[in-house]
């Protein structure tokens, strides 16, 4: 098998925890199939491969009531959700409720339905689950503009609304019996990554709980960007946008002068 | 064959785009219009961001109307002095347009702003051509030839600042054109269309421009007001998608050679009947849309940060 760092990393944590002796629970080894996807031309989604081993620490012992959670995490960005209302008849985007920083990305994958994994109380320390997620004071605002209060039920709504949202977009999932045990050690995850994927860093976390309570966690790294020449014109686009706008409609003109000139040969 | 777009951020499928791009093309070239009001809403339905639809979309009726301008051009068939002062215009509106497009993308309004416009033309311009070619068709069976303009003067003979235009054999004042070329403007810049089905009528029936000036003539103000308005879309609001707008040009230009070529063969008043017919459904749906409760009537869009 081959060494990856979190391997390492993991093993040479143990050392340290032996060392210190003090005899804990069972520890976590997990890797990612890529810790990079790139977005080219050909780009329509991928998923990850996560895979991992929890090691023993008191061989023998049953692993009951084991559970793992797998959290992958996208680059917080802020956030804004409008509510339609009708006006003279007309759907108009009305009120709307800014969060400044929302995961563009969260997805988790679980052994069990994470109700019954642990208690709430402690998916909320632990920040687990997208309701979970602390994503800052909430900025609500009317149609004209004008700051307004809202109830907590209210903003509540529009809170419940993105999650639906990006649920819809397949940005944010919850997958119940998406970790895999193969044996007694052994488990793997699957995380779909769709094709409207926010670029940036990533984390992929992972949690072992035993008996409701985290007796490891463990995190790797994940990132996502365009590349080729699909990053090219993205970089080009926003760093130099009058020189990207006037080649793009140079090129037009000359594609028109093209064809005009293919039409008069015929 | 699925393409992934850099700036609109999706994956599309190219075939559709070129397809989509070959049949507005085809339009275009047998009617001779710019193809622009048409390709904006599919593209809108194809799930493209409005504003990526409306900036992608103005570089290729820059395509288009530049291939339109040289043939008149060689046919000596543009007033160019007509055609500046319509410029004049439409650049201040183009300006405009722009600005008005980023303070409506800012409040959320940009969406419905760009429906309503929509649903406005083309359900009036659809039924415009509709009752034309209606007409057109009777007369032809009938053998009655519809009545046409007189020549009286109307009030923009009263107006200042007039001008003498040769090409045109008009001596009016200028501020009719420059309006008329300032609301085109905006409209490209709302839009992403060249406005020709809006500036031809104008020309021909306030300006009273002989006709065989006013196809040359809008074509040359189109190509200089679109290629502002995408530079400017590109540069305010990062949304021209060059991938994009290569394959809606690369079918725009396949589709409208075929488009000219059959409009020599088929029967033109019956196929004005089916495209005023299309405008209108692609009106109403974009209508119906407007009036029907949403699935969800919550929305969310990412903060993007302003210039």
């Amino acid at each position: 098998m081959k060494t990856f760092p979190a391997y390492r990393l993991a093993l040479a944590l143990a050392f340290v925890v032996l060392a210190a002796g003090t005899v804990r629970a069972d520890q976590l080894v997990t890797d990612l199939s890529a810790h990079q996807i790139a977005i080219r031309s050909n780009f329509t989604g991928t998923e990850i491969l996560l895979f991992g081993a929890v090691e023993a620490r008191t061989p023998g012992a049953r692993a009951l009531n084991r559970d793992i959670v797998v959290v992958v995490q996208g680059p917080n960005a802020p956030a804004m959700v409008r509510r339609k209302d009708r006006v003279g008849g007309v759907w108009v985007n009305h009120d709307s409720v800014t969060y400044p920083d929302v995961p563009g990305y969260y997805a988790v994958a679980s052994t069990r339905p994470l109700e019954v994994t642990a208690p709430p109380e402690t998916l909320r320390a632990l920040r687990i689950g997208i309701e979970n997620v602390d994503i800052g004071v909430a900025e609500a605002r009317a149609i004209d503009g004008t700051a307004q209060a809202l109830m907590p039920e209210q903003e509540n709504a529009f809170w419940k609304a993105l999650i639906r949202n990006r649920q819809r977009d397949r940005l944010y999932s919850n997958v119940p019996g998406g970790v895999t045990f193969l044996g007694q050690t052994l488990f793997r995850a699957t995380v779909d990554i769709p094709a409207n994927v926010p670029v940036g860093l990533y984390t992929a976390k992972v949690y072992l709980f035993q008996d409701g309570e985290v007796v490891d966690t463990i995190s790797s790294p994940l990132y996502i960007d365009k590349r080729g020449i699909e990053r090219f014109i993205y970089r080009a686009a926003h760093s130099d946008p009058l020189l990207y706008g006037l080649l793009a409609v140079l090129g037009a003109a000359f594609a028109g002068w093209l064809a005009s000139a293919a039409m008069r040969r015929t | 064959m699925q393409i992934y777009l850099p700036i609109a951020e999706m994956p599309v499928n190219v075939l559709t785009i070129l397809a989509m791009g070959g049949a507005v093309g085809f339009l275009s070239g047998m009617f001779g219009v710019g193809g622009g009001f048409l390709m904006t809403p599919l593209l809108i339905f194809l799930g493209i961001p409005p504003a990526v639809a409306v900036g992608t979309q103005s570089t290729q009726v820059v395509a288009s109307s530049m291939t339109g301008a040289l043939a008149h051009f060689t046919r000596k068939s543009i007033d160019f002095k007509m055609g500046g002062i319509l410029l004049i215009g439409g650049v201040a509106g183009s300006i405009s347009g722009i600005y008005l497009f980023r303070v409506l993308t800012r409040i959320g309004q940009i969406d419905l702003v760009i429906s309503l416009v929509y649903v406005l033309f083309l359900s009036v311009i659809g039924a415009m051509m509709m009752v034309e070619s209606v007409r057109a068709i009777r007369a032809a069976r009938g053998g009655v030839i519809p009545a046409r303009r007189g020549g009286h003067h109307s009030w923009i003979h009263g107006l200042p600042f007039k001008m003498r235009f040769r090409r045109s054999k008009l001596y009016i004042s200028v501020i009719p054109p420059i309006l008329v070329g300032f609301f085109v403007g905006m409209l490209s810049a709302i839009m992403g269309v060249g406005g020709g089905f809006i500036m031809i009528p104008a020309m021909i029936y306030l300006l009273r421009m002989p006709t065989n000036v006013v196809i040359g003539t809008s074509f040359f103000q189109i190509v200089f007001v679109t290629a502002l308005t995408g530079v400017m879309h590109a540069y305010t609001n990062f949304a021209v998608d060059i991938v994009l707008g290569f394959l809606l040009v690369i079918g725009g230009v396949i589709g409208a050679q075929y488009g000219v070529r059959a409009a020599e063969k088929l029967p033109s008043e019956q196929l004005r009947a089916l495209l005023a017919a299309i405008l209108l459904l692609i009106g109403l749906r974009l209508g119906f849309d407007l009036v029907t409760t949403p699935d969800d009537l919550y929305s969310v869009v990412d903060v993007a940060p302003h210039r």
